[in-house]
């Protein structure tokens, strides 16, 4: 612990209960406002009203949202890492966009009608597409205006793929409302089987969990690392794979959440250092707090939709970034 | 046992045919013009860059054959520049040279104390100069134990005397067995070592002591100088 000067040993517990804060607020406010005895009734169906307010809107919108947080949190942090430049995040370099335009081609096809699962697939496809095409425009290690180019150049490309989707055959009002929900990202009318799609994000952030370390060594060099005994070579693999899974899921059942993957990290990394064992867990948490809060704001202020939130406040926050760097 | 070997290494545009033995217990100046290959040998010669089964061997062991991990107990490997992105401490970038024993702490503050960063144990690395940076590259390279040493150009960004500390420190290492290669530009530093090895346009032109290798004739043809041996300043350490 004498590695870092500006530890702070009350970050880990503030985000809890920040997050305990937000999501007892997220269950309870509303068109139908509980207080807290309504909502331990709700919570045990001892309400009717309440108990079908919880449980078939708020607490999956809820738990929607804090998987979606952690997800997009994590996979940036894991992008940074990677590509050794805390400008990466799914979004800016095109991931999200590539896991939008999977999901709103399958929606366009009527895929999705076969079978619940092929949306998240068609996502992590598109995602993986995009990703491809990032490594291919940006080496590891490279300049942050190369890598942000390539993710300006993936972004207009995997765009023009979704807005075809979208102009073509416009008369399907239905669909095409369907197919906007991508578009602006958000947590409206989430239900329990966005849950479940959901769900390999836990798997996928467990499995980040013990690449914290060699993460750290890869993050200052990739040659470094493996001379200091890394497999690189499959470490990047495992990392590159994860952070794909994460945004296209997250995506998949949110759509496009922009700056989550950016900012969580960064301010993560002013409070705690740069170690990854840290910001891992830290990230998740982090991560679900932010998404919470972003839609909590949306829906006090007239339902913003989430993804117009996190934007409003990640977007000058990118800036402001962008300008300390400069 | 040579502590390294490598047998007719060749990497297209760098390096043409390059064979080269050392013993254990030896220190070694790698020199050679600008563009000549010196960085891509020690990159061959830590087994980043692969190359054909058996060319490349640390104790007479193909390196493929050993696994990533131990290969971080038997060489460290100094880049030329390090370019850091993220601001861990001085202290974490060196105790990540423990990495592949088991991430201990282990030689961790002596190392410090010995490149004079004790003081900056504490600072980001991304806030320091590039001479403060090398060293604690130096410092994470020694507290790996390794007993092969590879450093693409210690003593460029470092001042007089950390230049002849890290000198001591490697005669150090070679009388405990350990093997260095040091690339190297400044020739007269060379003739101080055990061993120079002379590269030219990815050829090696020559490997043995300094003053039988470093003649006015290849001095010439190689470095395109003119030597003129004549008393000089001597630097030491009190």
């Amino acid at each position: 612990m004498v590695n870092h000067p500006k530890l702070q040993p009350w970050v880990l517990p503030a985000l809890v209960l920040v997050l305990l804060g937000l999501a007892f607020v997220s269950l309870t406010w509303g068109e139908l406002q509980l207080n807290g005895a309504q909502l331990w009734a709700g919570l045990r169906g001892q309400d009717e009203l309440a108990a079908t307010v919880i449980w078939q809107l708020r607490l999956p919108r809820l738990i929607t949202g804090m998987l979606v947080g952690a997800a997009l949190a994590s996979g940036g942090l894991v992008m940074q890492a990677y590509f050794r430049n805390s400008l990466a995040s799914p979004d800016l370099l095109g991931v999200s966009a590539g896991a939008a335009a999977g999901a709103v081609s399958a929606i366009v096809f009527g895929w999705t009608l076969v079978a619940i699962w092929v949306l998240p697939l068609a996502a992590v496809a598109g995602a993986v597409v995009a990703t491809i095409g990032v490594l291919m425009l940006a080496k590891r290690g490279a300049s942050s205006e190369r890598l942000l180019l390539a993710g300006v150049a993936l972004n207009a490309l995997l765009g023009a793929v979704t807005s075809y989707q979208l102009s073509h055959g416009v008369a399907l009002w239905e669909r095409n409302a369907q197919l906007l929900f991508w578009l602006l990202g958000g947590l409206e009318d989430r239900s329990w089987l966005h849950v479940m799609a959901a769900l390999p994000i836990v798997a996928a952030a467990a499995l980040l969990w013990p690449l914290g370390r060699p993460m750290d060594l890869l993050s200052l060099g990739e040659h470094e690392a493996q001379s200091l005994g890394v497999d690189v070579r499959g470490l990047r693999r495992r990392m590159l794979v994860l952070a794909t899974v994460l945004a296209a899921t997250a995506t998949a059942v949110a759509g496009v959440v922009g700056f989550v993957g950016l900012v969580v990290p960064h301010c993560l990394r002013l409070l705690v250092g740069p170690e990854h064992r840290r910001l891992v867990p830290l990230c998740i948490l982090g991560g679900a707090v932010f998404v919470l809060a972003c839609d909590l704001l949306g829906r006090m202020t007239g339902n913003l939709r989430l993804g117009i939130v996190t934007a409003l406040v990640g977007g000058p926050f990118f800036l402001w970034l962008l300008r300390k760097r400069a | 046992m040579n502590a390294l070997t490598l047998k007719n290494i060749t990497i297209p545009g760098r390096l043409e045919k390059v064979s080269l033995e050392l013993p254990a217990g030896a220190l070694v100046g790698l020199v050679g013009p600008n563009g000549a290959g010196k960085s891509t040998l020690l990159q061959v010669a830590a087994g980043l860059l692969p190359v054909a089964h058996d060319a490349a061997c640390w104790s007479g062991r193909p390196i493929p054959k050993i696994a990533i991990m131990e290969r971080g107990r038997c060489t460290a490997w100094v880049p030329q520049e390090a370019h850091f992105e993220f601001g861990f401490t001085v202290r974490a970038v060196v105790q990540q040279g423990r990495y592949a024993h088991g991430d201990d702490e282990t030689g961790v503050d002596a190392a410090l104390t010995r490149f004079d960063l004790t003081g900056l144990a504490r600072r980001p690395v991304n806030q320091l100069s590039g001479g403060e940076r090398q060293r604690v590259m130096l410092a994470r390279a020694y507290v790996t134990e390794a007993p092969l040493q590879l450093w693409d150009e210690p003593l460029a960004p470092l001042d007089p005397r950390h230049g002849l500390k890290v000198l001591a420190l490697a005669a150090e290492l070679k009388r405990a067995g350990g093997t260095v290669i040091m690339s190297l530009h400044d020739l007269r530093v060379a003739y101080y070592l055990d061993q120079v090895a002379v590269l030219s346009q990815g050829r090696l032109q020559a490997v043995g002591r300094p003053h039988d290798v470093l003649t006015a004739k290849l001095l010439h043809d190689v470095f395109g100088v003119k030597a003129e041996f004549v008393s000089s300043l001597i630097l030491k350490l009190p």
